[in-house]
């Protein structure tokens, strides 16, 4: 992509300086934008690693102290959660928006007001949710500290995110798949989860698994609504705290006690792998289906 | 097709007349048409619920909000827009009632400090981010080959999912001392006495404050707008570049006159996304701001935002009795959402918008 | 060449005779039904406030190949998808008059869209198999209409694959992917997909504009063995392939059907100016 200099052109002088100029911010830029995220990771890791003990997987938090089983299996338990509530409402959100639903339509006013609800949700900050999953669910409905309204609160934040990567995923479907299957007179709802949903799956799996990473890294709503627990995570819904990795990170970080502190570098390293890990298998996800594409082409 | 699974009929009975089911069905054929029946009116009823879900929870929402913040808006009015004070009043003193709703003795809340906070930081993490990320981005698609492209444009997207406590957590403990070391001093130092750089005088603290506060959001929003600039540079057709630089253009000018046009409304969604996310950001800023209701005297004051005084402010708002710092942080967290909801919404638009313009049609359409 | 426009299978009245009747029934089951499958009465296409076609009256004679010919943005596609009711869902599509199959209306609100649609199919320009396998695309259709299952289901995708030509080539790989397969074979797979679920109407949207020559063939070839047992309607951009192929020819000039014969006629002796420039070539 280089263009080859005339040294003929006039004003040539202002003209390389220019494009020297150009060059140089762009890769100084690039620069300024990879450094900090290589210091990042390696900062995180080098706080860890040194004082890293396997067992911090295995035993639960005692106080100020102890392990970490507790907040990974709470994390788990929570996205496991999420999942559930935002996936199932946020996929069928998407598939309404693209206007695949039998009976919707991509253009009608139902649609419009849903696609607006999206909008306005997903620019909302996450603490003001956290804020009336607390005041309304933890102390109105009495449901104190517990697993449900931090699952709920989690499941507003990601649902527009799932709706809008499902929606995408099935837009980008090819439009013959559809109109194949509308011509043998399969059903609508029969063609979407025959042909179209299955045609959607790697982007709407991207989806689900990026949010999975944005809840599972979340902490100011769930400080308000699951609350910390040092026990392992239980069934109840609702009246049990509930441990999860930022707690510790948020909490111990500037602790005057070296064993919190380490405590809260070691939360740090499990979270960033585990969210690192999901982003990786969403990576994996949308380049095997590129592979995938691209034998299809005919 | 009754006469299928009996053997092969010959081609040319196959199709056309006669070829519509006759009446005669095993029971498991007529069982699996009741449910197939049932399938249809399911979905429409699992996507008709879908979709009124968020708007449900957008109206539950808003309506708590309001409801909360009520009692606080009718008290504090407008000097919560415009002052700088924010004192609970005595938890144990005595209760007093203004236009009917209790507060404790004493309590007087201004705003101003956290809304300038939060638009100060923001504006900061812009000013990094957007020249930033369009450089970055045209290193990424014009600069470098791809194999060293793809990496680190996958880089960025990654950098986007790292918890805002983890990146608020190295910011705290190793960006903002290193920042007050090495950088901060110098820069304090070297900066003219004249209007806008004064502020970048003065004692430079130990790296809590506004421009870390700025750097650290910055961060968090360059792989936002960096991939969306990227994949928007993706998308200019390769004709009218390839005809810039026939006419012997730079690829500096190529940029200035082809690329940039084409994208201008796309990136400036992507930026406005970007300022959404940074306005509501809280547990990062919590981190290394520095945590002091106040507006800073310079770009390395301690100071808060919105955001970050409701997660640290909440938990001791229960100890007012009357409720009303607690009616205070929803007041505080309903100028946040306006804020952030309209610059969100805005940027969606924009995008659409763009994306409607600079796309070719698709045959999806 | 054309196909001698006697060759077109007509229905005479038969006589009436309540002993007779049962019989000629068994042996002709179209006996009572109208001559004509497909009748377009007075329709006018639009999307929106723009029309697309105008006022067109048409009939097609059951067991015939109908080519529908005409430049681009004719609304030789418009109309054609009309039959099927494929523009339902389009945004601001509009429609007056009526379409009727075996004489009753197929846009009546009690109609049932997806028996209508599996008594009249669809070929499109590009081949368009479904992300399954090629076994599974041949019965998709026969699946959703429960027409047949389990074991039925690999006699079908036998049946039809051969049916089109497909089998030998494919009966190996039967669950590969179609999209390892020429363009010509993806489309053969279409037509076989389509006509597994046994339709009487078969509607094709220049199901040859995206293949070579020699798969343009294949397919004609085909198209021709499939009558008189099915009635096809084909847009075509291909004047030689019209008259090849087609007994009957519409010709849609700007929305309006300029005029309507048999193939022979409107090559050889177009009554209307138009038709004569657009056939020799001299406007589209």
């Amino acid at each position: 992509m280089t263009t080859p200099t005339d040294p003929v052109l006039p004003a040539t002088r202002g003209r390389r300086a220019r494009q020297w100029a150009f060059r140089a911010w762009a890769l100084v830029a690039l620069f300024i934008v990879v450094a900090p995220a290589v210091w990042l990771v390696a900062g995180v890791v080098a706080r860890a690693v040194p004082h890293w003990r396997w067992s911090v997987l295995t035993t639960t938090t005692a106080g100020t102290g102890g392990g970490l089983e507790n907040a990974v299996l709470g994390s788990l338990v929570l996205m496991a959660g999420v999942l559930v509530v935002a996936g199932s409402v946020g996929v069928m959100s998407g598939i309404h928006l693209a206007g695949m639903a039998p009976g919707s339509r991509p253009h009608g006013r139902v649609t419009a007001v849903a696609r607006l609800a999206i909008d306005v949700l997903s620019g909302f900050p996450s603490i003001v949710l956290g804020y009336v999953g607390y005041v309304a669910l933890v102390v109105g409905l009495h449901w104190q500290y517990s697993l449900l309204p931090a699952v709920l609160v989690l499941s507003v934040m990601v649902v527009p995110y799932i709706a809008r990567s499902t929606e995408t995923a099935l837009r980008q479907v090819p439009a013959g798949y559809r109109e194949g299957a509308d011509a043998l007179g399969m059903p609508g709802g029969y063609a979407l989860r025959r042909i179209l949903l299955r045609a959607a799956l790697p982007g709407i799996t991207t989806g689900l698994l990026v949010a999975l990473a944005i809840a599972g890294g979340e902490t100011a709503p769930l400080i308000y609504t699951a609350g910390w627990s040092t026990g392992l995570p239980s069934a109840a819904l609702v009246h049990h705290q509930i441990g999860y990795l930022t707690y510790p990170i948020w909490e111990f970080w500037n602790y005057p006690l070296a064993s919190a502190r380490t405590l809260s570098y070691d939360a740090a390293l499990v979270l960033m792998v585990l969210v690192l890990l999901l982003l990786v298998a969403a990576r994996f996800v949308v380049a095997r289906t590129q592979r995938h594409a691209e034998g299809r082409r005919t | 097709m009754t006469t299928i699974g009996t053997g092969a009929p010959t081609p040319a009975t196959l199709p056309g007349r006669g070829g519509r089911p006759a009446g005669r069905h095993s029971i498991t054929q007529r069982a699996a048409r009741i449910l197939r029946g049932r399938e249809e009116p399911a979905w429409r009823a699992a996507a008709r619920i879908a979709s009124i879900v968020p708007l449900g929870a957008l109206a539950f929402t808003l309506t708590v909000l309001a409801v909360k913040a009520w009692p606080a808006i009718r008290v504090n009015g407008a000097h919560f827009l415009t002052g700088t004070d924010w004192r609970p009043g005595s938890a144990y003193g005595a209760v007093v009632r203004t236009h009917g709703v209790a507060h404790p003795a004493g309590s007087s809340y201004g705003a101003w400090a956290l809304i300038a906070g939060t638009l100060q930081t923001s504006a900061i993490a812009i000013v990094i981010a957007v020249p930033v990320s369009v450089g970055a981005a045209f290193a990424l698609t014009e600069r470098l080959p791809g194999w060293l492209a793809r990496p680190l444009g996958l880089a960025i997207e990654t950098l986007a999912g790292i918890p805002s406590v983890i990146v608020g957590l190295w910011g705290a403990l190793t960006l903002g001392p290193f920042l007050a070391q090495h950088v901060y001093p110098f820069v304090a130092g070297h900066v003219p006495d004249v209007p806008v750089l004064r502020y970048f005088r003065g004692p430079t603290g130990h790296g809590e404050g506004l421009l870390t506060s700025g750097i650290v959001l910055a961060l968090m929003i360059v792989p936002i707008i960096a991939s969306t600039a990227r994949d928007l540079f993706a998308q200019v057709p390769p004709l009218p570049k390839e005809g810039a630089q026939a006419l012997g253009m730079t690829d500096a000018e190529v940029a200035r006159w082809v690329t940039l046009p084409w994208v201008r409304s796309g990136l400036v969604g992507a930026t406005i996304l970007g300022l959404g996310r940074a306005l509501g950001e809280t547990i990062a800023v919590a981190m290394v701001s520095g945590s002091v209701i106040a507006i800073a005297p310079n770009m390395y004051g301690n100071m808060t935002t919105i955001a970050a005084t409701i997660v640290s402010q909440l938990d001791s708002a229960a100890t007012d009795g009357t409720g009303f710092a607690t009616a205070t942080l929803a007041e505080a967290g309903l100028v946040l959402a306006i804020i952030s909801v309209v610059v969100n919404v805005l940027a969606r638009r924009v995008i659409a918008r763009s994306s409607r313009l600079g796309l070719p049609v698709g045959s999806a359409a | 060449m054309a196909w001698p426009a006697s060759s077109v299978p007509t229905r005479a009245a038969g006589p009436e005779s309540p002993l007779l009747d049962p019989v000629l029934q068994a042996l002709d089951p179209d006996r009572d039904r109208p001559a004509d499958i497909l009748h377009a009465t007075g329709l006018t296409l639009g999307f929106g406030s723009k029309t697309v076609v105008a006022d067109i009256d048409a009939a097609f004679p059951r067991g015939t190949i109908t080519a529908l010919i005409g430049p681009t943005g004719s609304g030789k596609s418009t109309f054609l998808r009309t039959l099927n009711r494929m523009n339902d869902k389009v945004p601001g599509f509009r429609r007056h008059g009526d379409v009727r199959l075996d004489g009753s209306s197929i846009f009546t609100p009690d109609q049932d869209l997806l028996g209508l649609r599996r008594r009249v199919g669809m070929l499109f320009q590009r081949p368009n198999p479904f992300p399954m396998s090629i076994r599974d695309n041949v019965v998709a259709g026969v699946r959703a209409h429960r027409i047949a299952r389990g074991k039925q289901l690999d006699v079908v995708a036998e049946q039809r694959l051969s049916q089109v030509g497909l089998w030998d080539a494919v009966k190996d790989r039967l669950r590969d992917s179609p999209f390892r397969l020429s363009g010509g074979q993806q489309q053969l797979l279409c037509l076989a997909r389509a006509l597994a679920v046994g339709p009487e109407v078969l509607l094709l949207d220049e199901p040859t504009s995206s293949l070579d020559p020699v798969s343009t063939e294949t397919v004609e070839n085909l198209l021709r063995s499939l009558t008189p047992a099915l009635t096809l309607v084909i847009v075509t951009h291909n004047l030689a392939q019209a008259r090849r192929l087609s007994h009957r020819t519409m010709f849609l000039f700007d929305g309006a059907l300029v005029e309507h014969g048999t193939t022979e006629q409107i090559f050889e002796s177009p009554r209307e100016e138009h038709t004569q420039r657009y056939v020799t070539g001299r406007i589209g």
